[in-house]
């Protein structure tokens, strides 16, 4: 599990305003928690192609957006990825929720192609990622915003575990 | 029928400091009319997301009116938006959807449902309180000055003549454009 407290408390060091996406079972724990948040504004999306596009204009704006959504959701968004955050040379930090990373294990019952498809995927559009498998890793969401303001272009951190 | 150029001229006569975010066959009209920072080409872009861009500017912005120009295929493309912008609405966001029923820039192939679709009753139905059809020049002239006032979000549907607007090709990259716009904005 990975504590939807101390990925706020991250957030907030990173000053994020708003955090825009579409819930999955991982992530539920940490939007219940936003939703509570007296600063950060959490902004739902129809769909997670959405998320790039509104999260583009927030940070044009002035704002510090942060785009939450499922793998599955990810690839979905690729066109409005690409031809915003990432044509628009923004950085922007994803949380991404790794739906069937499990099932890549040897020996799982069935493989589940939202997690064979993701790595490669991230690899083929150019994304900088890294994982948090504990709350040990929870600074890589820090280093992301480093990174992505350096190379001013998005970034990606892949939560494994549910948020808790 | 509403003719696209001159309603683009009278808006930009009236337009003061507003953020003018345009798409696809509107993008280069706009352009000969105004292209400065707060000009907005969404165009070499992910088409269908020009109306959640601009939602983001007008959230980041709220002081400032922001002006999206969508086609009717573009909207079509992300239909979702609409409910998005219905649930976390910004005062000071207006959009246009020009209703054309084709795609104009690559040959004007006709949107799917052209000519049966309600736009209208879509917003309505997305949960958008306050929309307007339009589709002569005397109620054009009269909800002018409701592109820029009031509190939104508005959507203004321009029943618009068919034109031929070539690919759109903006003077300046993308990046660039964005870049220019943040530093309009930021600085």
């Amino acid at each position: 599990m990975l504590s939807a407290q101390k990925i706020i408390t991250t957030l907030e060091n990173n000053n994020v305003t708003h955090v825009v996406g579409v819930p999955d079972n991982g992530s539920k724990i940490l939007f219940e928690q936003l939703w509570e948040h007296p600063r950060i504004e959490v902004i739902l999306t129809s769909r997670e192609g959405e998320a790039y596009g509104l999260a583009s204009g927030l940070y044009l704006g002035g704002a510090v957006p942060l785009v939450l959504i499922q793998n599955t959701g990810f690839f979905e968004a690729g066109d409005a990825f690409r031809g915003t955050a990432y044509n628009m040379g923004l950085p922007i930090v994803m949380l991404v929720g790794y739906r069937g990373y499990k099932s890549m294990k040897p020996g799982a019952s069935r493989v589940d192609t939202a997690a064979t498809f993701f790595e490669p995927t991230l690899k083929a559009w150019n994304i900088p990622y890294s994982s948090m498998h504990s709350d040990e890793d929870i600074c890589q969401i820090s280093e992301a915003f480093t990174l992505a303001e350096k190379t001013s272009l998005p970034s990606a951190v892949l939560m494994i575990p549910e948020t808790a | 029928m509403l003719n696209k150029y001159e309603c683009l001229k009278k808006l930009s006569e009236k337009r003061t400091d507003q953020i003018v975010v345009t798409t696809m066959s509107v993008s280069m009209p706009w352009a000969d009319l105004s292209d400065g920072p707060l000009d907005f080409a969404h165009v070499e872009s992910a088409m269908g997301h020009a109306a959640d861009f601009a939602l983001g500017l007008a959230i980041a912005q709220p002081n400032r009116r922001v002006i999206v120009i969508n086609g009717d295929g573009s909207t079509l493309m992300s239909l979702g938006t609409l409910v998005t912008i219905a649930q976390r609405p910004a005062p000071n966001l207006s959009m246009i959807i020009t209703e054309n029923g084709t795609y104009e820039v690559t040959g004007n192939q006709p949107v799917p449902g052209a000519g049966s679709i309600d736009y209208e009753q879509i917003c309505r139905g997305a949960g958008i309180r306050q929309v307007c059809t339009i589709d002569n020049q005397s109620d054009f002239d009269s909800q002018l000055e409701n592109h820029f006032e009031g509190l939104g979000p508005k959507i203004f549907i321009w029943k618009i003549e068919q034109s031929n607007e070539p690919v759109p090709k903006p003077s300046l990259p993308i990046r660039d454009r964005a870049h220019r716009l943040r530093s309009a904005l930021t600085s």
